[in-house]
């Protein structure tokens, strides 16, 4: 088979599973987990335009003129037999593996809490002057805006949050402090900002694991530990393992 | 993926050995198209539509199974190579097909006939084309391609590669929403990427064999007469979306694993420690654009939360690099030039943008 065939050939297979695997995610309300929900009709919308293309060309014959292209050099065959390889590894991947969230090795590869604070993020200013149950909706996002702009401790006070996130462990004190860490999208996962809301907890790992989803409530307060970097951190009244939520990252 | 060459049925057989009667009868009259028979036509689209079930009842039967899930690492670079696909999966496609509406479905010459005959005013107007198509960087490889098949010279159509990403309206859109005019930072885009296109297309106007900038495959596909042998529309339609998918998938898989696992690999802290140096922010940027490689029409949103951090011009840098060079589109642009053009262009292009960000750094 010459090359020009097999790229044909390998060009609709990925084409066929980007496409099969998009729409899958969609029907099955996962396509959220890679890019902004923005974007999913007018992806589906392209991907059964290109579906319709894919199963026309099975029926199709291939055009003649294609086996006059010269035979590459042994380098440049071996390089593309190791793309072609890569291609299909990620190809089995994509339609094997089970749809996932990025995990807390992202968070550690990107710093949590290094995002700036957002145009529509909680202000300390609107935070003062919200009522006191609009508190209880306040999200990680709204709690770690808030964080980063002031470690006034009696700003909190009065303020109980309750949040959901998944663990990832304070590099500074992993023994006793944790945070409930979500990941913010703008895009898709390629640019998930990690943010996250420290809990101050003695030997939390003993109870919960990185990467498990909870439900936190509490009171902030000054962060007792001694090695975090932290002023405030959550003083947890009940820490509850949950499930992942279906829309696991913040927009 | 699975079922096309795998489903070893009895009739799989025969119609091999007719493939292969018919490859041996093809050597000997060149002149005659191996058609298929239309018995084998069906077998493939049998087949075709046996391997995409495959895919589905794969997908379907493995995804609730956690024990295939990969550690944290690997599986966040498969997650991260899989949202860039799906991210560009759809662009893509639009690319292709508008590729495919240039070259099959427009009356020839169209687009030749009102532009203007001196090269530097041609060039001019081709950079901006891309105001009306809503297509970011990677549906623009395709539609460049299409663009060249159909009589541009090689450097018109890279000027239309290289400003249409910027151009589009849908970039000018959401940077608008990011930045509104604050800092110049969206006429320093706009004006940024026009200026390196219509430079980089007058530079290699100037090589004397255009030809030669094109990778070997593609020139050939240049060279071959607009091959029509009474093929339906429909037909050489289908033939265009086989033929660039051909070329432009594998390339995004490979630039999509190699976007992932840098990301991976190099820790972000790295790049933003860099930040507020008026010379390394630049840098500093561009590196994070070309690694990042996200998609035009988005960049922006992507780096606003930097904005604070970083100075404006590094910011513009950003958004003027960005679009025409990362490790995605050198992976897609080389399915057309030859890898000497591609540095010639990143190199180029890298020191336009740092220059343009300096000026906004300094003057801004």
């Amino acid at each position: 088979m010459c090359l020009a065939k097999a790229r044909r050939i390998l060009g609709i297979m990925l084409a066929a599973t980007a496409i099969v695997t998009t729409i899958w995610l969609a029907v099955t309300h996962q396509l959220v987990l890679y890019i902004h929900p923005r974007y999913i009709v007018f992806t589906v919308i392209m991907a059964a335009v290109g579906l319709v293309f894919v199963i026309a060309s099975f029926a199709v014959p291939a055009p003649r003129d294609e086996s006059d292209e010269p035979k590459p050099r042994r380098l440049v065959r071996a390089l593309s037999l190791v793309g072609i390889v890569t291609t299909l590894v990620i190809a089995i991947g994509m339609s094997v593996i089970p749809p996932a969230t990025l995990t807390s090795a992202t968070v550690s590869q990107r710093d949590i809490n290094a995002m700036s604070v957002g145009a529509n993020a909680k202000t300390v200013d609107a935070a003062s002057a919200a009522p006191v149950g609009a508190f209880a909706k306040f999200s990680v996002l709204d709690w770690a805006s808030l964080l980063r702009q002031t470690s006034d401790v009696s700003f909190y006070t009065g303020k109980p949050a309750e949040v959901i996130g998944f663990v990832t462990a304070d590099p500074d004190d992993p023994q006793n402090v944790f945070y409930v860490s979500r990941f913010v999208i703008t895009c898709c996962a390629v640019d998930a900002q990690p943010i996250g809301v420290p809990v101050y907890l003695e030997h939390w790992a003993n109870t919960y694991t990185v990467d498990e989803w909870v439900d936190v409530t509490g009171q902030f307060a000054a962060n007792p530990s001694r090695l975090s970097t932290l002023a405030v951190a959550l003083n947890p009244a009940s820490v509850t393992k949950i499930a992942q939520p279906s829309d696991p990252y913040i927009y | 993926m699975a079922g096309g060459e795998s489903s070893g049925h009895a009739p799989y057989d025969s119609v091999v050995t007719t493939q292969l009667e018919q490859r041996a009868q093809h050597r000997h009259s060149h002149e005659m198209a191996p058609k298929r028979p239309a018995r084998s036509r069906v077998f493939w689209l049998v087949v075709g539509l046996v391997g995409l079930a495959a895919i589905v009842v794969a997908r379907a039967a493995t995804s609730g199974k956690s024990g295939l899930a990969l550690p944290n690492q690997l599986q966040d670079l498969l997650t991260l190579s899989v949202s860039v696909i799906i991210e560009s999966l759809p662009f893509v496609v639009l690319g292709i097909v508008l590729s495919i509406v240039v070259q099959v479905w427009l009356p020839d010459g169209l687009l030749l006939r009102y532009l203007p005959t001196r090269p530097v005013l041609r060039r001019a107007a081709i950079s901006m084309f891309g105001i009306f198509l809503p297509v970011c960087e990677c549906g623009n490889v395709p539609l460049a391609r299409g663009l060249m098949l159909k009589g541009f010279t090689v450097s018109e159509s890279m000027t239309f590669l290289l400003a249409a990403p910027i151009v589009n309206p849908i970039t000018i859109v959401t940077t608008h929403e990011a930045f509104g005019f604050s800092g110049g930072i969206l006429v320093a885009r706009l004006v940024g990427g026009l200026l390196i296109a219509n430079v980089v297309g007058w530079l290699f106007s100037r090589h004397p064999d255009q030809n030669s900038l094109l990778s070997p495959g593609f020139a050939e596909q240049c060279r071959m007469p607009d091959h029509d042998h009474g093929d339906s529309r429909w037909q050489k339609s289908i033939d265009i979306f086989v033929r660039e998918a051909g070329v432009i998938m594998p390339a995004l898989f490979i630039g999509a694993v190699a976007a992932g696992a840098i990301q991976v690999v190099v820790p972000r802290t790295v790049l933003v420690a860099l930040g507020s140096n008026p010379l390394w922010s630049i840098v500093a940027m561009m590196v994070l654009a070309f690694v990042i490689a996200v998609c035009s029409n988005v960049d922006a949103f992507f780096i606003l939360p930097f904005a604070n951090t970083f100075l404006p011009g590094s910011i513009v840098s950003f958004l003027v690099f960005g679009p025409i060079i990362d490790i995605k589109m050198l992976a897609l642009m080389r399915t057309t030039f030859t890898t000497r053009v591609l540095v010639q262009l990143t190199v180029l292009v890298a020191l336009m943008s740092a220059l343009i960000g300096l000026v906004v750094n300094v003057f801004g």
